[in-house]
């Protein structure tokens, strides 16, 4: 037996399923809690609910993960009871199906990581069970809902092969259940589960026989269910089996009547025994690829981008030694288009949208409402927007934070939030919007107490901040904290911390805040559809070649050196006029730390016009190069991952150009002198 | 049972890494400096079309800088997820080494190397040492030299 190569090779398609699944588990059932909680029935949650575990547990079946399989049985029994309830679901029976979830979540991450899932915790099993007998409605017959469940667990016991063996439909077979339940009587007149199992072996690809035991409706405790593939009529197949009162079910398209009522009614909830993957169920061609393999695209087009410049070069070369190269500059122009329609379609491709990405926030603030006792809605307005992949997965945890600190910091508790006129329940709301020039805006806003930037200079030991970016430049001071005491949920003073690393260092993207006293605080989040391939001006400066992102150079100018104005004592620093203002000039050769000394009063030729934290700063380079688009790669590695440098990109040389962040370059050069240097040693 | 080590040179010291570190050696032709790295980081080079950092190893050993010949490699390790290249004089050899000759090294060596030996082992005529590859390259922090 291959049992462990075979789950190795399952695995990772396995828990990105599950993973699915889990997260539409919890969407619905905090949909039946809200229900629940106006004292309302939900019978499409519950459906969905229980259909989402019901394919957790086939699917846990079949690579064997028996933990998983168990917690979700009983979940989907005491859900089968409140669909039998029409829907309706005590909110008591909430908390130990949400245990329910979490216990399985936790098992896929032991998976995950190359461990073997946990035994089911202690206590669950029974409560899940405790929850089922409490939801059974009077009258409702135990005996009937047993027979079900074994009904469901067929599925289970089936190897993929089998299932395929018994849904392959070719030459108008169709895959039927044969339910046998042998008695004496019927074993007196030579009809046996053996000659049944001939019988209907001869009639069609008998599949599997499983045994079951159970009350049935004939009285007896043993079933016989048989499973094949056929094209024999039912009455054909009734015959074979020895008549009444054995069954004839066919398991795929239509369901027919079932013969036994008592079975039809509750059958709507079980799922067809050749379930469907759920994707297919909801249609719409999707695919889920892994994200290695879009990255795998995205590099080929990386390398073809980075031909195409060599080409371009080569034929500009050509050109300015006077050969003819009309055609070729008219097929290099043509290459060019291809190439941008190429890059949008794989961008595309990696494109998510907000709301999936989202999906846990409501769980998050369900969990937050138990731990502060606070009374919060969250609203979710986010539309149709859409980010890149890898840009989704960096914001989350910054999303997690502000919505976190919100409920946590923001919002009063409900008798201040009386005391103070408003309504009991706080609001959160997250809302996202696409912008012009490759840009989403998130707004996550609270309607809580503001943020006293009176405080929070006091508490940091600063003098009162004048505005609000000033604030925010207090809170995000790195182990800031506006807690006295550290709570379970935030006040480890690193929250805002992390926050702007990610949105600013990280996605190159922007923070800001407006908070206004009593009434609410509004973070803002301006961050690029994607990171991984952008439009940029290359430069040289110091020798070396630089590239940066088109989206955060507002302008692009030649210095005009009687213009610039050095006050006395600055240290070097220099003012420009552009726009009207004087907007200081800062030579890149000294950020980075490698020019030679240039002359204190030299004048850069060209400078770029950056927004560094709203204010305008120009950062003065050596040549221009041009603009061209790349592909960035960020540079993962600790020893490289530095403030101010976004990442690496290929210019066609073979060597790395390194791609910077200049608002973060400049702000982290200035305020904290670099602070790498100086300490390596 | 031995045990396959690659041998680089710095500074006429033999060293070795176990070749199942390792993932390629190649000729340097220069590294991208990235300014705010800690000092010992060389800069970033890209090897079959990924771009890594290069740990110069006389940097971090302490060492005077040479001209770079040549004879100058890239030992690309594999740390974890981590790819990390080294910069040494050169690397041109594979050295069985039987695991059993690795003996710790002399209290004089381990001050003086800040622990970047792990042992050392007498293979024949040659001395060659065992270098401590995630210190070399600088463990977790990006500093890399937090602990002293």
């Amino acid at each position: 037996m291959t049992a462990s190569v075979d789950l190795a090779d399952f695995l990772p398609a396995y828990l990105a399923e599950v993973e699915e699944l889990l997260d539409s588990a919890h969407r619905h059932l905090l949909a039946v809690e809200a229900s629940a909680r106006r004292g309302a029935a939900h019978p499409k949650a519950v459906r969905e609910l229980f259909r989402a575990l019901h394919t957790i547990k086939g699917l846990s079946a079949m690579v064997d993960v028996e933990p998983i399989v168990s917690i979700s049985h009983w979940m989907e029994t005491s859900l089968r009871q409140a669909d039998q309830a029409g829907g309706r679901l005590p909110e008591a029976s909430v908390e130990p199906l949400m245990e329910g979830l979490r216990a399985v979540e936790q098992r896929m991450r032991q998976l995950a990581s190359g461990k073997p899932a946990a035994a089911v915790p202690s206590g669950l099993l029974e409560r899940l069970e405790a929850l089922e007998s409490s939801t059974t409605a009077p009258g409702t017959s135990r005996p009937v809902a047993a027979v079900l469940d074994e009904t469901l667990a067929l599925g289970s016991k089936l190897t993929p092969t089998e299932r395929e063996q018994l849904t392959a439909s070719a030459g108008g077979r169709r895959p039927v259940r044969v339910d046998f339940i042998p008695g004496a009587e019927r074993a007196a007149k030579g009809v046996t589960i053996n000659s049944v199992r001939e019988r209907l072996a001869a009639l069609g690809d008998l599949v599997k026989v499983v045994p079951l035991s159970g009350p049935v409706p004939g009285g007896g405790s043993l079933t016989f269910v048989l499973l094949l593939s056929t094209e024999a009529a039912d009455a054909v197949l009734l015959d074979a089996a020895g008549g009444e009162p054995a069954l004839v079910r066919p398991l795929a398209g239509e369901q027919a009547p079932a013969p036994v009522p008592a079975v039809s009614t509750p059958a709507r909830l079980d799922g067809d025994l050749d379930e469907e993957p759920e994707e297919t169920r909801r249609g719409s061609g999707t695919l889920r690829v892994e994200v290695s393999r879009l990255d795998e695209a995205l590099e080929r087009l990386a390398a073809l981008v980075v031909n195409r410049s060599r080409l371009q070069r080569a034929v500009a070369d050509l050109t300015a030694a006077g050969a003819p190269t009309r055609e070729l500059r008219a097929i290099l122009q043509e290459n060019a288009r291809q190439l941008r329609d190429m890059r949008a379609a794989i961008l595309r491709l990696r494109m998510v949208r907000v709301g999936d990405v989202l999906e846990r926030l409501p769980l998050l603030v369900r969990g937050l409402r138990r731990a502060t006792g606070k009374a919060v809605r969250l609203e979710l307005d986010v539309g149709d927007a859409e980010l890149d992949k890898a840009v989704a997965d960096r914001l989350m945890p910054a999303l997690v934070h502000l919505v976190r600190n919100a409920v946590d910091h923001a919002l009063e508790s409900p008798e201040e939030r009386r005391a103070a006129g408003k309504a009991p329940e706080g609001l959160v709301r997250l809302a996202c919007h696409a912008q012009a020039n490759g840009f989403v805006e998130l707004l996550v806003r609270d309607d809580g107490r503001g943020v006293d930037g009176a405080a929070v200079a006091k508490r940091a030991g600063a003098p009162t901040p004048r505005t609000e970016d000033d604030v925010l430049e207090l809170l995000c001071r790195p182990g800031f904290s506006t807690r006295e005491s550290v709570t379970a949920t935030s006040g480890r003073g690193m929250g805002m911390d992390i926050v702007r690393r990610i949105v600013v260092d990280q996605l190159g993207g922007e923070l800001r805040m407006e908070t206004r006293p009593g009434v609410g605080t509004t973070f803002r989040l301006r961050v690029p559809l994607t990171i991984t391939l952008l439009d940029a001006i290359v430069f040289e400066c110091a020798g070396g070649r630089y590239a940066v992102a088109v989206s955060c150079v507002e302008e692009l100018f030649e210095v005009d050196a009687s213009r610039v104005v050095r006050p006395p004592g600055g240290r070097g620093v220099a003012l420009v006029e552009r726009r009207g203002q004087a907007v200081p000039l800062v030579w890149l050769e000294r950020l980075l730390g490698q020019g030679t000394a240039v002359a204190a009063d030299a004048v850069p030729a060209r400078a770029l016009l950056v927004r560094q934290r709203g204010e305008l700063v120009a950062f003065g380079v050596g040549r221009l190069l041009g603009q061209q688009e790349i592909v960035l790669r960020p540079l993962e590695d600790p020893l490289v991952r530095v403030p101010g440098v976004s990442g690496a990109t290929d210019l066609g040389d073979g060597q790395p150009t390194l791609v910077l962040d200049l608002p973060t370059l400049g702000a982290s050069r200035r305020s904290g002198g670099g602070g790498r240097e100086e300490r390596a040693t | 049972m031995s045990v396959l080590h690659v041998v680089f040179k710095v500074d006429g010291a033999e060293y070795v890494l176990p070749a199942s570190n390792v993932l390629q050696m190649e000729s340097f032709n220069g590294a991208t400096p990235v300014p705010g790295a800690p000092a010992h980081v060389a800069g970033l080079v890209q090897v079959r079309g990924r771009v890594i950092p290069v740990v110069d190893a006389r940097r971090r050993f302490g060492l005077p800088p040479v001209e770079r010949s040549l004879d100058t490699r890239v030992v690309v390790g594999q740390l974890g997820s981590r790819v990390v290249g080294l910069l040494v004089d050169s690397a041109r050899e594979v050295l069985k080494v039987d695991p059993g000759l690795f003996k710790p090294p002399p209290p004089l060596v381990t001050e003086g190397a800040q622990g970047f030996v792990k042992a050392v082992a007498q293979v024949g005529p040659r001395l060659v040492m065992l270098i401590d590859f995630p210190r070399v390259i600088g463990e977790e922090t990006p500093d890399g030299d937090a602990g002293h």
